[in-house]
């Protein structure tokens, strides 16, 4: 990329999902069974190395809820456990 | 205070922290933004609205600072429960 800056929609250049996989290594003397595919988030504010000038803004409401005022920045957390998303405007469920 | 606190005053402390949350994306924004008008602009006139809206909160609920941060009525508010951090 020659452009150090994103598009607008600021969407991970790879994949549009924030998250990624990866594979450990699976040792034959593990006590617990083996995970065989681990994720990590990648946040959209890795792609962004200076922040844009006027982006568009979350109502303050939804921005205390989500965690940022700016919708191009927004990562959302999933619990693996319970599969549970952050729903806007309200709690986990 | 000991009278019940009711639906708005829920209300009215959540908008007051939604501002807060605004008011800190804005200063870390403006931290490496220091030339940028228009979020100043936003971040005054927010200021602005969080301490009518604090100030409103207060004439209604008791302060919610103490150390000569807010006002307090006769007799001395600060002593009565709830405080903001109980509720």
């Amino acid at each position: 990329m020659n452009n150090p800056m994103p598009n607008s929609q600021m969407v991970n250049p790879t994949t549009n999902s924030q998250i990624r996989e990866y594979y450990p290594f699976i040792g034959p003397f593990d006590p617990c069974p083996p995970i065989r595919v681990k994720t990590y988030v990648v946040p959209p504010n890795q792609f962004v190395t200076f922040q844009p000038m006027n982006l568009p803004q979350f109502s303050p409401a939804e921005a205390l809820r989500l965690g940022t005022l700016w919708p191009a920045f927004y990562s959302n957390y999933t619990s693996k456990r319970r599969g549970e998303v952050m729903k806007e405007g309200g709690h986990e469920e | 205070m000991s009278e019940m606190l009711d639906a708005e005053y829920y209300r009215r402390l959540e908008e007051l922290q939604q501002l807060d949350f605004v008011l800190v994306e804005l200063t870390l924004y403006l931290d490496t933004h220091p030339n940028d008008m228009q979020a100043i602009q936003q971040f005054n006139q927010t200021a602005q609205s969080r301490k009518q809206l604090a100030y409103n909160f207060e004439m209604d609920y008791g302060p919610l600072l103490q150390y000569g941060h807010s006002y307090s009525r006769y007799p001395w508010q600060w002593s009565q429960a709830p405080w903001p951090w109980q509720v």
